[in-house]
Formats: structure tokens, sequence, C-alpha cells
């Protein structure tokens, strides 16, 4: 049952979606999305992240059918999309508000789409059963949708975008309204589902997290253009742009000049590795994670740092399993964050405390500087 | 007490307001507040006690015959004037043209309503609101009298509409005094009622929900089936019972653009009262009225509910 009558008619084509020059002006000033190209194979989960207004919900409407782009193709499985009305795509959706169906019972919101799709009468509450079971539903039949929790409505909504079999799930940010318990929960019961259906995913959302957690690959966008697509741990490692890094993790950004070996700032030397070749002399920025900064006492062990500079504790923060130093830097006139895990292990820097701060060359990424 | 010197005083619209609330809590006390509420409604509930007092002398009158010798109720009760009602085939033609009018008034206005109170809840450019709301209220505020008149000088013989048939070469025809020229009135009267009473259903409708609906295979009319109508099902319900009630009991549009040969109950209750004098008839019409029409509006809350009528409560 999961590869599906829809799967097969484009079996053999191993890209599910396509967007080729894709632009979408609502004629509202700025273009919501700028020039979208990617490419997503089959089966595999795509998170579009970015911050709000960033476009990324319009890119999912214009592959879901609600909007046409200005310009540009889409096509869905090999065959141009644009001139297919949304009720005549292979797409499942959940949306934002889940936008079920009050007046009917679980039961009647999952066969909806089995309905209007004019599958087989027989055929319809087997399959129903069977997608009630997948979202861990059964059972809850013939309940109302007002009778449910947030998180078995978010089940609901899943099971009536995926019954019909659809070549392509999308999902609009139905994660955002959870609390953090029942998100993280949901977002593994997506990745499951997804992992077991194998079914096409892309997935919006504007948390980081999210995006880490529950994705094979990722797009961030930033005001309407697509900043970068990789894999989460290759877009952790090695972030396109300082949009990139400041949005994914936590990252201390450092403005100078390139020099052979890194980057000068404020007339000091800091070590590190450029990710475009950038000539010596030119305005650079330098972006590192506060896990790849490491703190000690003065004239502490930092041995195996490339850079070690001395700073004062300007505030630090409990998250639980660690601690957030924030450490001003005067040679370098800035403040940098600091990851310290195990923070038990010893007692912390206190406010205004002198304290050694260091990295690796590699962990300190160099970009050219956006405006200069 | 503070007091910054001896010839202080506060400003007099305070002073006022501090004798003023000093007044209401020698008459109604901090201990009663727990009834304030109940104070409040005092007059609503008066108003509709006058009603009842009303409905009882018009329910005496009803049993009493008019002596047509000395132009008097008689003394004794009997049900005289109800039988003379119910065995009279004039009174069931009229009253069967209330009934059969009010219903099809109510499908009509519902079926034009909708789409208009689904334009004003949808349409995303103000100026359209606007524009259609003006169009709407517009003939609301002119009043149903002045209303019915307009319609007699557009429709009549030599009215606006038989004057552009003639110029296409259509003879003039008798567009008014008729069934027709009743419920097309009715209908225009009704329209702004059924709308107000719809938006309100339709605006609880995220639009999400058609869009999902499009996305999950259904075409626009199946939306509208499966989706918006059973969704809008309780403004249906309370723009319907408004509307039926209504012109079950409208006088002024059936009496102007029927011209005396389509009369409703109203009218006939009317004629009673106030041509033949026999309140009597006349009450004892008036009764049955009201019962058909509480009998209907009950079955309408038994079978589908109050609609928005319930005011959130249930069924």
């Amino acid at each position: 049952m999961s590869g599906g009558s829809s799967a097969e008619s484009t079996a053999g084509n191993p890209v599910a979606v396509v967007a080729q020059g894709v632009d979408m002006d609502f004629g509202t000033g700025a273009m919501a999305v700028k020039n979208a190209a990617f490419s997503l194979e089959r089966g595999r989960f795509l998170t579009i992240l970015g911050p709000s207004g960033s476009g990324k919900t319009t890119l999912l409407r214009m592959i879901a059918g609600f909007q046409t782009p200005t310009r540009g193709t889409i096509l869905i499985g090999g065959r141009p999309a644009d001139a297919v009305a949304p009720h005549r795509r292979s797409v499942g959706m959940v949306f934002q508000k889940l936008a079920l169906f009050p007046h009917m019972t679980v039961e009647e919101n999952v066969a909806f789409p089995l309905k209007m799709r004019r599958f087989n009468p027989r055929e319809i509450p087997e399959r129903v059963a069977h997608y009630l079971d997948l979202v861990r539903l059964a059972g809850f039949s013939k309940r109302r949708i007002n009778a449910l929790s947030g998180g078995q409505q978010q089940r609901v909504a899943i099971a009536r975008a995926l019954v019909f079999e659809p070549e392509l799930l999308l999902l609009d940010e139905p994660l955002a309204a959870l609390d953090r318990k029942l998100r993280e929960e949901m977002q593994l019961e997506f990745r499951r589902i997804q992992k077991e259906l194998g079914v096409t995913t892309i997935n919006v959302t504007h948390d980081q997290r999210e995006a880490l957690v529950v994705s094979d690959e990722i797009i961030v966008m930033d005001q309407g253009e697509i900043q970068q697509q990789a894999s989460p741990v290759g877009m952790y490692r090695r972030p396109a742009n300082p949009f990139v890094a400041h949005f994914i993790g936590v990252s201390s950004f450092l403005t100078g000049r390139r020099t052979g070996t890194g980057l000068t700032v404020n007339g000091t030397e800091c070590a590190g590795q450029a990710v475009d070749d950038i000539a010596p002399g030119l305005a650079a920025q330098g972006a590192i994670r506060a896990e790849q900064v490491r703190i000690a006492a003065p004239g502490g062990d930092l041995s195996g740092c490339d850079t070690v500079l001395e700073g004062q504790v300007s505030d630090s923060i409990f998250e639980g399993e660690r601690l957030l130093y924030f450490v001003r830097l005067p040679a370098l006139e800035t403040t940098v964050q600091i990851y310290h895990h195990d923070p038990a292990e010893q007692a912390p820097y206190a406010r205004g405390a002198t304290v050694s701060v260091g990295w690796n060359a590699r962990d300190l990424l160099i970009f050219p500087a956006k405006d200069r | 007490m503070p007091n910054p010197s001896p010839d202080f005083r506060y400003p007099l619209r305070w002073r006022l307001m501090d004798g003023v609330e000093r007044l209401a809590d020698t008459l109604w006390p901090r201990s009663m507040s727990r009834h304030t509420g109940w104070l409040f409604i005092t007059p609503a509930i008066l108003l509709v006690g006058l009603l009842v007092l009303g409905l009882i002398q018009i329910g005496d009158a009803s049993l009493r015959v008019l002596d047509t010798a000395t132009f008097l109720p008689s003394e004794d009760w009997s049900l005289t004037n109800y039988r003379k009602a119910l065995a009279s085939s004039t009174y069931l033609t009229v009253a069967w043209r209330s009934l059969s009018g009010a219903v099809l008034v109510t499908v009509l206005t519902l079926i034009l309503a909708f789409p208009y109170a689904y334009a004003l809840v949808r349409v995303r450019k103000a100026w359209i609101r606007k524009a259609l709301l003006i169009t709407l209220f517009l003939p609301f505020f002119i009043g149903q009298v002045v209303r019915a008149y307009g319609w007699l000088i557009i429709l009549g013989n030599s009215g606006m509409v038989n004057e552009a048939l003639s110029l296409v070469g259509v003879a003039p025809m008798r567009l008014l005094f008729n069934y027709g020229a009743v419920v097309f009135g009715l209908v225009q009267y009704m329209l702004p009622f059924a709308v107000l009473l719809l938006v309100p259903a339709l605006t609880a409708i995220p639009e999400e929900t058609e869009t999902a609906a499009g996305s999950l295979g259904a075409s626009w009319p199946r939306i509208l089936w499966h989706v918006l109508l059973p969704m809008a099902k309780p403004g249906l319900i309370g723009a319907g019972l408004v509307v039926f009630t209504l012109t079950l009991t409208d006088f002024a549009v059936p009496a102007m653009l029927g011209g005396g040969s389509q009369d409703y109950i109203a009218n006939a209750i009317y004629d009673q009262f106030f041509r033949t004098a026999d309140q009597g008839l006349g009450s004892a019409l008036a009764l049955m009225l009201v019962a058909a029409g509480s009998v209907l509006v009950g079955l309408v809350f038994m079978v589908f509910g109050a609609g928005t009528l319930a005011m959130g409560g249930r069924k």
C-alpha cells in the first residue's frame, strides 16, 4: 500500500520536485520570491527554513498550486505543474491552522479527500482505518474534531493529507502553535511517518531546531532568495554566508580585513579559514559557533587553540545542560558568545571575571563582507 | 485625608460624581450588587410583560362574538370566531398564501443573500466591500412603505420597466398586484436582514478551510456543498427564521404591491380591526397567526437547532 497508484505513474523519475527560476511578485514592492531554483529527490524530507517574510510560505503555496509563479516553472514528478489546479495535483498539505472540518467526525475528515478524488467507495473505510492506525488514532474515528486535543488534531490533519497517497506532502508550519514538548513529539512523529511511507515531503518552518531534527535536506531563505541548500550537518558545519551562520546555531561575528592566515580585527590577528576566496586586505566577516570557542581561567589550558585572547565575562546564562557566556574581548572591541558544557563540573566564572578565550583556525569561518 | 491647603476644593465635576455615587449607594446598597444584573433587565421584562397582558386581552376578545345589532362584543365566551375563521375559504386562501409566500420568500432570500454575504466576507479590496454595504443598506434606510411605493412607480403600467419593454416592442404587461410582485417586494425587503445574519456565520469559516478542501481534491461546487453550506448552517437557520417570521407577519408589501388582491394574514387582521370593527374575529386570527408561527419556528428549532439565534447556547 505504501507505493500507491500515483507514485507508480512517475516511477523511474528520481526527482520529485524541481523549481526553475521561480519569481513571485505581488506588486507590493519587494518580490516575495526571487529566482528560486532547487530540486528535490523522491522520498526526501526537505525543510524550507527562514524568518517570517522570507518567502518560504509563498514558495510552498506555489508548489501546492494556490499561487501561480510570476515567472519560472515548477515541475512535480517531471511534469510542469503551473496549469494544474490544486485539486488536480497529487499534493497533500497540512495547514498552519490545520483547517480540519469541524462539522465532520475524524473518520469523515480523513475520508473527505478519498470521496472528492472518487476512490472506490468500498475501499474507503479500509484506507481510512489504515491511515488512522498509522497516525496512532485508531479508536478515535467517531470523535468530533472539537473533542480532540491539539496533538490529536495534528494527527488527523496528517492522516487526511496522506490518505490519498499523494506524490508530495507539504507541511505549512503546522507545529508553530504547539507548546514545546508537544512540538518536539510531533517532529519525531512527522519523521517516523515520512520514513515509514517514503513520501517526498516539504516542510516550512522558522524553527531551526525543527529543521535540523526532521530533515534530510534544508533550504534557508531570506528576503525571497534561497541562501543555501544542504544537509542539516552540511548546513551547520559549512554555512554558505553570514546569514545562514546567524540563522542556524549561535554564532559570534567578527568584522575586519582578510589576511593570509585569517582575519585582522581592530589590529589583532585572528586565525580562521575563508569559505570563499577573498583577496588579502579586503573587508571580511568571521563567524564562529558558540560551542567552538573555549573558555578557561587566565593562563589556563587552551592547548591546541590557534588564537587565544583575554576578556571579561559580561554575563552568563544557565540553560540547563550548558552555560552561555558573553565575554567582552577588549582587543577586538567585541563580545563573543561561548557555550560551556557540564557547568556542574566547576563553579561558573563570575560576572566581571577575567578569562582566557581561544579557538581553532578551522572553526572561524571567513566570509566576504556584505556591505562595504 | 491628605488635603494640601485648607481652601482646596476638588473640581465641581468630581464633587458632583461623588454625590451621585453616594446617592446610588443609599438607593442600591453594595450588598445588593449581586442583583444588579436583574435591575438592568427589569425594563425589558416589564415590556415583555405588557406584551403578554396584551395577548391575554386579545385572547379574551377572541372568545367574544360581535353582536351585529348592538355592535358590542358578547358577554359570554365561545369558540365561534375560531370556527368561523377555519370554515371560511377566504381565510384559508389567505393563510395558505401567507405561509407558502413566507416559505418561498425565505428560500429565495437565502439563495440571494448567501453569495452576497460571501462576497462581503471574502472580498479583499476595502472599497468593494464598502460599495456592497452601501448598496445593501441604502434601501434599508428608506423604509418599507416608501420603498414599496417606489416599486409601484417602477413596475407600474407606464413605469420604467414597461417603458423599456415597449422600446424593444413588447406590449405593456401587468407587473403589479399579483403574487409575484408581493414575493419580489418581500425578497428585496428581507435581503439586508438575511445578509446581516449570514455574515457572522461566514466570517467564522476560515478561508484556509476552503483552500484545504481544494487541495484535498474538492472542486468549487463541492467545496460549497460539502464544506461552506454545512459550516454556515447556523447562520442559514438564523437568517431563515428571521426572514420567515418577518415575512409571515408582513403587512405593507402585500397591501401595496398586492393591491388588495394578495392579502396576507396581517392584512386580514387589519381589516377586521379597522374596517369591519370585528375585534373578536380579528383577535382570533391574530392568535392563530401567533400559534402557527410559533409552531413552525419550534419545529425548526427541534429539527435543526436554533442556529445563530441560540446565541452560543446549546441547541
